[in-house]
């Protein structure tokens, strides 16, 4: 008796001394889990280099706690309760592996908010955020029309998800509008995030077969950027500029900026209006943009170009506006037609000039 | 299409080297008896020295000898258990494995997602001209050439010499080979460094020739590929070298075909190493002769010679 008494008490003070803590000012806790180990381009490091715009923006205001190499699983439900329980507001998570986690902790911490990049779950305290990364290929499929000599480009690319499937046939669709005489493009697809090996063997067979620009979307290495210079082909990346890996054949990249998004979610927890929303962002925001375009391409080409991401960010250009076909010679963007946010994120096509069918 | 046939033939002597080279350092471990598990982890830690010291010093020749020096050390750690305390050898081996696989996530650290150029393959003269054969056979790496050679000198080290034969009797049955006379812990050791020794040079080629760069996780279970190819070959060097190369040439073959645009379910494709992989273990497991012929009767056995 006494104690059903008590708790609501202890309750009420201990959320007394809460929000006494936060008229005190106390830095917002904010922490980043990135699955992998951090290197100096990919998914990892841009993960990761969020941090940096957080803390210039927000300076003494916030704590940005990084963790790394934290993969799905039990590793990642123990680091993320830690994290909870060390007092952490905002959690920022880098893997769509650690979505279920991530759910299950939100739901039994109301106070913390939850960013999740690539997921497709919401909670009122649990946001999502994907790229727009299409946008970006869009524009490096432009450059990759104006390089090629051969009439052949060649793709290296990870798994044919939606997303995947966006950003390829952005990219041709890129390359076409500049480049009528285009062959079909070949693409490999890896059926894996991750495996070095095999991302150089098939920049090297697409290579064998004419393709004198390759693009590696999302293998989760830059061996097939290295590649590609080491056998004299242009480069196209994904995610980060890879010009490192290929200083002389490093033809373009689209460049993500999460931090741009992070720090627009900090910023609403702080003013409190944090909504569990789907933030879809791209050149407008500022989360992508073309990178490390090389110096072959002739100033009109790069004019071109950037006036393309220009028309993106004022939103006068969309890539999938109709009429597009799809490769199997139907019609999969009807004329005057723009796909929506779902849409876009739902693909299941690929444009007419892919050399590759979809399985089931 | 002669352009992704070609690809694949010679691709697949690339692709099957560290394969190679860290089956045959198995099968004269387990010739001698023991079952060293630990190939992933000894090829992982090679991996991530060479890598490491060849990008810092530019001295490939270098990377290699301390990946080998790695792998050694690491295989050293794993004959005290066993050789010494006799140990479980499965156990021993698999927590040198996973020890290797962390010392290579540590040293990869400060390298992770580096690349680097790979040194030119050798092109010998006349030879690397003739057509086809020249194409396939004579662009490899000089390690490739290394891996085929080291398989054909096991071969002919285990079945045509003396010490091959007193490495094989070790294997079948080392109280018999102790009361012959033959230092049976000795020789165990020599081959587990001799097996170290092949899975650091598979490791080194791995991150500084076959892919010249560092993820962690670059070696990707092709340790333990390389320990289902020894039975795959039934511990005889030849047919692991074979067993190498075909698997070398389906690990490529999928994505030449894809390339070519040539619609094959891909995910058949990725399979089909691995499918290949059962189907012959179930088949070489049926012949129970040919296990019992070439499969070392006292394997994953310890041994304590009495005084």
């Amino acid at each position: 008796m006494f104690q059903i008494i008590r708790a609501p008490l202890l309750g009420a003070v201990l959320s007394m001394s809460w929000s006494g803590a936060l008229f005190a000012q106390e830095p917002l806790d904010v922490a980043i889990v990135a699955p992998n180990a951090i290197g100096d381009v990919g998914w990892d490091h841009e993960v990761v280099r969020g941090k940096e715009v957080l803390e210039e923006r927000f300076g003494e205001k916030i704590n940005v706690t990084v963790i790394d190499s934290v993969g799905e699983g039990p590793n990642a439900t123990r680091v993320m309760n830690r994290l909870v329980a060390n007092g952490t507001d905002v959690l920022i998570l880098g893997s769509f592996g650690h979505m279920s986690d991530g759910l299950a902790l939100a739901k039994r911490s109301p106070e913390l908010k939850v960013l999740h990049i690539g997921g497709y779950q919401n909670l009122p305290n649990f946001a999502t955020f994907t790229t727009r990364h299409y946008q970006a290929s869009y524009l490096c499929g432009m450059a990759a029309g104006y390089a090629t000599k051969n009439q052949q480009l060649g793709v290296v690319a990870a798994f044919p998800l939606p997303e995947v499937l966006g950003i390829l046939n952005a990219y041709v669709l890129g390359a076409q509008s500049v480049n009528p005489d285009l062959k079909p493009v070949k693409v490999v697809w890896l059926n894996a995030w991750y495996d070095p090996p095999r991302d150089r063997s098939s920049a090297e067979s697409l290579i064998s077969q004419g393709a004198d620009v390759i693009y590696s979307l999302f293998p989760g290495t830059p061996s097939a950027v290295a590649t590609a210079e080491e056998k004299g082909v242009y480069a196209v990346t994904t995610l980060s500029d890879n010009s490192a890996h290929a200083p002389t054949k490093h033809l373009c990249a689209g460049q993500a900026n999460f931090g741009v998004v992070y720090a627009d979610v900090v910023q609403s927890v702080i003013d409190g209006t944090f909504e569990g929303k789907d933030i879809f962002a791209g050149v407008a925001e500022g989360a992508m943009e073309v990178a490390g375009l090389s110096k072959d391409l002739t100033e009109e080409q790069r004019a071109a170009i950037l006036a393309k991401q220009d028309a993106m960010r004022d939103g006068s250009f969309d890539p999938f506006t109709g009429p597009v076909m799809n490769n199997n010679g139907s019609e999969a963007i009807a004329s005057g037609k723009t796909l929506n946010s779902s849409e876009i994120k739902s693909m299941d096509f690929l444009v007419e000039g892919i050399d590759s069918r979809l399985q089931n | 299409m002669m352009d992704t046939i070609i690809f694949v033939l010679a691709g697949a002597f690339a692709t099957a080297t560290p394969l190679l080279l860290a089956a045959i350092g198995e099968a004269v471990v387990e010739k001698t008896g023991v079952m060293n598990l630990s190939v992933e982890g000894m090829m992982a830690f090679a991996a991530a020295v060479a890598f490491a010291v060849t990008y810092q010093t530019g001295n490939i020749v270098l990377g290699f000898g301390l990946a080998v020096g790695a792998s050694v050390a690491l295989s050293l750690v794993f004959s005290v258990l066993v050789l010494a305390f006799s140990a479980n050898q499965i156990v021993s081996g698999l927590a040198v494995g996973i020890l290797g696989l962390g010392l290579s996530s540590l040293v990869g650290r400060n390298f992770e997602n580096l690349t680097m150029m790979a040194p030119a393959n050798l092109s010998p003269p006349v030879l690397s001209e003739l057509p086809l054969v020249g194409l396939i056979l004579f662009q490899q790496n000089a390690i490739t050439y290394l891996a085929f050679a080291v398989a054909f000198l096991t071969w002919w080290f285990l079945a045509r010499t003396r010490h091959g034969r007193i490495t094989k009797v070790v294997g079948e049955d080392p109280a018999i080979a102790h009361n012959l006379g033959f230092a049976v812990i000795r020789i165990r050791l020599f081959a587990i460094i001799f097996g170290a020794t092949m899975s650091g040079l598979g490791g080194a080629y791995a991150s500084t020739i076959l892919t010249p760069g560092w993820s962690d996780g670059l070696i990707a279970g092709r340790g333990w590929i390389a320990v289902a190819l020894v039975v795959f070959g039934t511990w005889r060097p030849l047919r692991i070298a074979f067993g190498a190369y075909l698997f070398g040439a389906l690990l490529l073959g999928d994505l030449a075909v894809q390339a070519t645009g040539f619609s094959v379910p891909p995910q058949i494709m990725t399979s089909l190493p691995y499918v290949m992989t059962i189907v012959v273990l179930a088949a070489v497991s049926r012949n129970a002769l040919l296990i019992r012929l070439n499969a070392p009767v006292s394997l994953g056995q310890n041994f304590r010679p009495s005084k």
